[in-house]
This record gives C-alpha cells, sequence and structure tokens, in this order.
C-alpha cells in the first residue's frame, strides 16, 4: 500500500521536510542548538564567507560595474548544482542540453532535495552550490534573507523576457519586491479528474462538478460519497484540503498575500472559503475520516482511486494524469477547469524553480544552465525522450506542462496526438484550457510560515475546533508574527 | 634502589601513563571542544544576537529573543504539548521495557536471539518506523484499530484526533524500547539470587519479591533511565516530524507542535537563529532544572549498596 507516500497534489516539491535528514538519525533540540552554533563557527573561521566573492568569472565581472552585474553569457569553469535530480527521462535530457551549450562548464549536482539546514551550514561556512533548485514558495523568503541574488540581469544577458518566456504567474511567484529571483521550472496547473464510473453511477458528468456552484459541488459530493458503517468507501468529490487551500482561496476570490507580500488571510473571501472546505468535507463524513481514508489508499499503484472505484472525482495537478495512464486500461476519466466564483478558469499551481545564491562562485555559469534548462530547445528534447519513453512502456504521452507557455504550445503542436482514449484526450484538452488563465500564488517573505498557518487554519476549522473566523484569524496573527521578523516586515 | 629513586620512577610510570590516557583521549576531547562546547558557546552568544546569515554578522539583541519566547503562545503551546508528552512517554516506556526485560531475565532457551529481537526495533531507521506506523495508526484501515476493532472498541482517529496525538508517539516511542530494556536486563542479571532464595523461604511471593528486592536492587538503573528518557522526551523531534509534518500539514497542528518541532521552524524556515538560539537554551535551563530536582527527590528513592550517595 501507498498511501505513506508524500504525495503534493499541486506539483510543488517539499520545500521544507527533512525525511532525509530525520533519516539520519535523532535530531535533538540541542543538537539544533549545535548546529546553529557550528554554522556560526564555520562562518567566523571563513572569512571568505563574510566578503564578496572572488576569482569567479561573474564576480569579476560584477566588480567592474557592467550593467549585466554578475552575469556573462561566456561562462566557464565548475557549476554546482543542489537539488536538481536528472532522474527521469525529462530531467536528464533537459540537463544534458544545458550542459551541453555551456561547454567549457564541468556541471556537478547534489541531487537530493533542497534542504534549508544544510543550506544554512553552506552559506555560514561560504562554500554554496551556484544553482539551486527549491519550492517557489521559498524563493521569496531566501530572497527577504539576501540569501539569493535578483535575476533581472540574468534574464537581460540572455535576452530573456520572463513574462513571456514563462507564465506570468509563475514569475510573479518568484519576484519580490520589484526583482525576479527565480527561473520557474513546471506550472503544472491542477484540475478537476473526475471518475466516470463514479459519476455515471450517480448520473452525474465531470461538467457537473463546477467550482463556481459550491452549494451545488457540494451536494454531488454528498451524493457520490458512500459509507459502510463509520467507514468510508467512496469520497464523492476529494479538493486536496488543506493541500489546495490556497486554491480554494482563489476560487472565491480571496488569496494570501497582498501585492507586497504581507499576508491577508482573515479576508471575508477568504472566510467564505474555507466555510465552504468546510461544507464540503462535513457532507462527505468529517475532516479525520476522511483523512484517514486518503492516507490509506494506493496512489501510485495498480489500485489507485479510481481504479477501486474510492473517488467520485479528485483536484490534482497535471502529473497525477501521467500516473494514471499506467492503469488506462481499468479506469474511466474525464477533466474540467476550476472556475473562480465568477465562472472564469483557473490555472493555479504550485512548482520549484532555480535560483542562484547570493554567495554562489559562478553565477554566470548558474544563471547559463538554468536559463538553457528552461529553454524551448530543452523542453523540446524533453518531451521528445518522455515519447520516446511513452512508446517503449506502450503508454500514453499526456503532453508535457513546463514553466514556459511558448514551450507548451510548441509540445502541443508537435507532440499531442489523440491517444485513442477519448477520457484521456479530453483530461489533456481540459489542463491546456486551465492554462489560459493562469494565477499566482503570490510571493511573501513570509511564505512559508503563512502557508502552514494557512493550513493549521483549515484543519482546525474542519476538524471543529475553531469557527472558520477565528481559525483565519489567528491564522493571520501568527503569520504576521512572521512577517514582522521579516526584513520587509521591518521595512528593510 | 633508594626510597626515593623508586618514587621517582613511579611517579614518571604514573605521568607517562597519565599522558598515555590524555593521548588516547584526545581525539574526541577534540571532538567535544569544538562541535559541542564551542558550537554551545556560539550558539548562547547567538541567542543575544539577531544573526543575518546572508552577511555572517550578528547585532546585539539584548534579551529580545528571550523577550519573545515569553511573549509567543505557541512557544508555550510547545511547551505544552511537549512535557504532556514526557509524562505520559517517560513511564510507559520505563513500564514497558521493565516488562519485557523481566520476561527476558527469566527465559532460559533462546536468550540471544530473543534479546536481538527485543534490540532491533532499536536499530531500524525512524523514518522506516513512522512509515510502519502510519499504516498501523490509521484511523480507518489501520491494524491498531482492527485490533481493537475484535473487542467491540471502536478506535480514535489517532494521527488526526488532537486528544490522541500525543498517544500515538508514545505508542511509537514503545516500539524502539529494546535500548532501555537491554539496560534494565543488565541490572535485573545483577540482583544477587540469594535475595530471591532467601524471600523465599521467608514466604514472599512473587509481588512481595518485585517490590522488596527487585525495585530496591534495580533503583539506581531506574533512576539513571527517568533522568535520561526525560531529556529525550523533551527533545522529540524526529517522530513527531515523521508522522504530523511529513507533508507539511499537521493534522492536529496545535496538538502536534512539540518544541523540537517549533525550534526547527523557527532556525531553519524562518532563518531567525537568534530566536531558535534562545529556544535551544531555554530548553536547556529547563532540563537542568527537571534534573536539578530528580536528582534532589529522586536519591531518597534509590537504593545504593554501598550506602546512600
Amino acid at each position: 500500500m501507498s498511501g505513506i507516500r508524500q504525495v503534493d497534489r499541486r506539483g510543488s516539491s517539499t520545500p521544507v521536510r527533512g525525511g532525509d535528514r530525520v533519516g539520519a538519525g535523532r535530531l535533538a533540540v540541542l543538537g539544533v542548538a549545535g548546529a546553529i552554533g557550528l554554522s556560526v563557527v564555520l562562518a567566523a573561521c571563513n572569512p571568505a564567507a563574510s566578503r564578496p566573492e572572488a576569482g569567479s568569472t561573474g564576480s569579476s565581472t560584477a566588480a567592474s560595474g557592467s550593467s549585466t552585474g554578475p552575469f556573462t553569457k561566456q561562462p566557464n569553469g565548475s557549476l554546482r548544482i543542489s537539488g536538481f535530480n536528472p532522474s527521469d527521462e525529462v530531467g536528464k535530457s533537459r540537463s544534458d542540453y544545458a550542459a551541453s551549450q555551456s561547454a567549457g562548464v564541468k556541471v556537478s549536482q547534489d541531487t537530493t532535495n533542497f534542504d534549508p539546514q544544510k543550506f544554512t551550514a553552506q552559506v555560514a561556512s561560504g562554500n554554496v552550490p551556484d544553482l539551486i533548485q527549491a519550492d517557489r514558495a521559498i524563493i521569496a523568503t531566501l530572497a527577504d534573507k539576501k540569501l539569493v541574488m535578483p535575476l533581472d540581469q540574468c534574464y537581460s544577458v540572455w535576452g530573456v523576457k520572463p513574462t513571456e518566456q514563462y507564465y506570468p504567474a509563475a514569475i510573479d511567484d518568484l519576484t519580490y519586491q520589484g526583482k525576479v529571483y527565480g527561473i520557474p521550472q513546471f506550472f503544472q496547473a491542477s484540475i478537476i479528474i473526475g471518475n466516470d464510473t463514479v459519476l455515471g453511477q450517480h448520473g452525474l458528468k465531470v461538467s457537473d462538478l463546477d467550482t463556481s456552484d459550491p452549494e451545488g459541488l457540494v451536494k454531488a459530493a454528498a451524493t457520490m460519497t458512500k459509507k459502510q458503517g463509520n467507514k468510508l468507501t467512496t469520497e464523492g468529490f476529494e479538493g486536496d484540503i488543506p493541500g489546495s487551500a490556497a486554491l480554494w482561496l482563489k476560487v472565491f476570490g480571496g488569496g494570501m498575500y497582498d501585492k507586497d507580500g504581507k499576508p491577508t488571510l482573515d479576508t471575508p473571501e477568504n472566510e467564505k472559503a474555507l466555510t465552504f472546505m468546510k461544507q464540503l468535507s462535513d457532507a462527505q463524513g468529517g475532516y479525520a475520516t476522511i483523512k484517514s481514508f486518503k492516507d490509506a489508499q494506493d496512489v501510485f499503484g495498480d489500485n489507485n482511486a479510481y481504479v477501486a472505484n474510492q473517488v467520485g472525482a479528485q483536484v490534482w495537478a497535471q502529473w497525477y494524469v501521467n500516473v494514471l495512464t499506467n492503469t488506462k486500461d481499468k479506469v474511466k476519466i474525464s477533466g474540467q477547469v476550476i472556475k473562480d466564483n465568477q465562472g472564469k478558469p483557473l490555472g493555479f499551481a504550485g512548482g520549484s524553480a532555480f535560483a542562484i545564491p547570493s554567495k554562489a562562485k559562478n553565477p554566470s555559469a548558474a544563471c547559463a544552465w538554468a536559463v538553457n534548462a528552461t529553454s524551448t530547445k530543452a523542453w523540446d528534447a524533453a518531451a521528445q525522450a518522455r515519447l520516446q519513453t511513452v512508446k517503449e512502456k506502450k503508454g500514453l504521452f499526456t503532453g508535457l506542462f513546463t514553466g514556459s507557455p511558448v514551450a507548451d504550445q510548441q509540445i502541443r503542436s508537435a507532440y499531442v496526438k489523440p491517444t485513442g482514449n477519448a477520457g484521456f484526450d479530453q483530461t489533456i484538452e481540459t489542463t491546456y484550457a486551465a492554462l489560459e488563465n493562469t494565477v499566482s500564488t503570490g510571493s511573501s517573505p513570509v511564505g512559508q510560515q503563512a502557508s502552514n498557518a494557512l493550513s493549521n487554519a483549515v484543519q482546525s476549522a474542519l476538524t471543529g475546533s475553531a469557527s472558520p473566523s477565528a481559525a483565519l484569524k489567528r491564522a493571520q496573527s501568527t503569520a504576521m508574527e512572521a512577517w514582522a521578523q521579516s526584513a520587509a516586515g521591518k521595512g528593510k | 634502589m633508594s626510597t626515593t629513586a623508586k618514587r621517582r620512577r613511579r611517579e614518571t610510570y604514573q605521568w607517562r601513563e597519565a599522558v598515555a590516557g590524555y593521548l588516547f583521549i584526545l581525539p574526541w576531547l577534540i571532538g567535544l571542544a569544538v562541535f559541542t562546547v564551542l558550537s554551545m558557546g556560539w550558539s548562547l552568544r547567538l541567542s543575544f544576537q539577531h544573526y543575518d546569515l546572508a552577511t555572517a554578522t550578528g547585532t546585539s539583541a539584548g534579551l529580545d529573543n528571550y523577550r519573545q519566547l515569553v511573549g509567543n503562545p505557541r512557544v508555550a503551546t510547545a511547551l505544552g504539548n511537549t512535557f504532556t508528552y514526557a509524562l505520559m512517554a517517560v513511564p510507559v516506556d520505563i513500564c514497558f521495557a521493565l516488562l519485557l526485560a523481566m520476561l527476558l531475565s527469566h527465559q532460559r532457551r533462546f536468550t540471544g536471539p530473543f534479546r536481538v529481537i527485543y534490540y532491533l526495533p532499536k536499530m531500524t531507521p525512524p523514518v522506516a518506523t513512522a512509515a510502519v506506523f502510519l499504516l498501523l495508526l490509521n484511523g480507518q484501515y489501520g491494524a491498531i484499530n482492527r485490533f481493537l476493532g475484535w473487542f467491540g472498541v471502536d478506535g480514535p482517529t489517532w494521527l488526526v484526533d488532537p486528544h490522541w496525538v500525543k498517544v500515538s508517539i508514545v505508542i511509537m516511542t514503545l516500539w524502539a524500547v529494546g535500548g532501555t530494556t537491554v539496560i534494565l536486563l543488565a541490572a535485573l542479571q545483577n540482583v544477587p539470587r540469594e535475595l530471591y532464595e532467601s524471600a523465599q523461604v521467608d514466604g514472599a511471593n512473587g509481588l512481595a519479591q518485585f517490590l522488596r528486592i527487585t525495585v530496591p536492587m534495580i533503583s539506581p538503573t531506574l533512576f539513571f533511565l527517568v533522568i535520561t528518557n526525560t531529556i529525550g522526551a523533551l527533545q522529540v523531534f524526529d517522530q513527531a516530524y515523521l508522522l504530523f509534518y511529513r507533508d507539511g500539514n499537521a493534522a492536529a497542528p496545535d496538538a502536534a507542535l512539540f518544541y523540537g518541532v517549533y525550534l526547527y521552524q523557527q532556525a531553519f524556515q524562518q532563518f531567525n537563529f537568534g530566536l531558535a538560539a534562545a529556544m535551544s537554551w531555554l530548553l536547556f535551563a529547563i532540563l537542568m532544572v527537571i534534573t536539578a530536582v530528580q536528582l534532589k527527590l529522586g536519591n531518597r528513592f534509590v537504593h545504593y549498596e554501598g550506602g546512600n550517595r
């Protein structure tokens, strides 16, 4: 049973989880104190840590006061990348393409997930990687602490207009105080994936699951929900709550931050959204029941929730369509875009991005590699590699949803053909339709704290330990405490 | 050889022996100095600073970080949760370990394999243990609730219901009780057999033997375990993190907020190193006080064969 696997339905990588780190052994609290102290000791013992970098192409350019900052188009030297794992054909082909475009650069990769604890030690010791891959939600926090550098000049050197090459929503997620701090990778919008078998049993179609009609959605969810005693056997509509709570705020016209990144969790729109989440949850047995039910599901296996008819419809990021292709003969699916309360489709997605640490020794090579790895040509190579794999495995090609609308359209027109499975084809089309109106989560120096606070509020409200209003007020207070600690909150 | 010469030779020998001893422990002493004492010293200094990781500089914060701890309700919540857990985990852990140790001490055949089996879970990585317990503790389909169901008991949603969150971690802690069991087993085996034989001659039953002989004779070990397990329980991190924060969404966010988890969040999610260091030192101070009280009170109940210490 694979229900225990860590799943983020929005397609985000996990910013701070620590599974690997914890796995290394028990982390005692005093060990953390020691780690913090040790990091500072390392910093003190390493004068290079506190002075501007020297010796790299980029740094020398920066010193000359060039308008391109530390970036040049002819990188050389060595490049250390952390957090990017080219283990599948998509990652490998992009990595290979990027490396081929920087022939004079020697690339080494730490393929483990971005770990803030490790990154802290690296920064303190002055031994940072040149390029990191991290969740977009954490980039503004790193920017606020001046741990990553703005990339406007990196884009400029390569003649890339960020909001044209990448989805504007993804760029918004990476923009902090007017500067862009990251290069987005994927934008895999969430959609509703309907299980036609269960929907059909109740005379419903996926198009009946309209998020702009919350009451109708709750009713449809309750209709499809089945219980045996006090145990769920089918959940009508899984809204990925609290994982996609930020999405539901958007559906109701709310959001997590204002334009400066200041948390705005306790707005009336957000309260409406949370009230809906609770109604949806209660209509299907309540949060505790649903959570236990979900935790026991075989998410990636041959007996997934669609095969086992454990769900009528679910909110998933696009990549789950790929997972379902493994059981294409056993499932009947269809897709529906998520709409806001005005009925307009919403393309909402988390995801990862590349960023360059402020103390990177070779920012030019890092910039070149990241721009090339997210270029249209790199994505084209990735799409071809994926097609090849799909052919070999006799699977279905469901498209490749990148952080670039240019690449997405090119891949769609060149490689996305009817699969012979009408349900999958309609779901793929739905995903492209969702991208017609992409919306940003917003960026904030307290992105992670605000997300945690929202998640806590949702769970408090869903379990009934606080009203939606009280839960959001408390979340806002918690997020504002973090905001007050940030440079932006201090007016810096 | 004169007495003076003999004494000098003896002193030289002793000095050489001492130097050799210190040389042997020198690597460990260097490790202790650099990785523990120096780091702790720096972290103490850090607790009085606002530390900027980007520039590797700290500016004096005075008592600001400590003041923030006092005014932060989440610190109080985290401390409350951690103490509640420790109050449950320490006695349950020791009692369960004692039960296992007594079973093992009475075992006459296959004692070696049994000891290995009991100790084996201690060697399992916490991540693997947590993965298993996520399934065992599942509210609907978990083995524990299925077992309870045989007796007509409708088990709780262990990992979601705030009332059962800490109990679920205690249950997970019991899985790794092997270390405590081995220590208690060694203590039990050091209890002289003659004491039990004399007690049997005097007509003492099993319970009386346990209360009057076993417990007093292993009380130094029990006392040691109470202290070390309390320290360990107040530092709980990995079980809580893996069971409740693995995907960033703690199902019972308030009930599962342990001090170690909150400290980690402050340090490595918010990069508030000064505040995190202050949290570490607050916990250190609390642990010192608790240990001092335990030592003061505990000595009254501990039986030392050589007399009271």
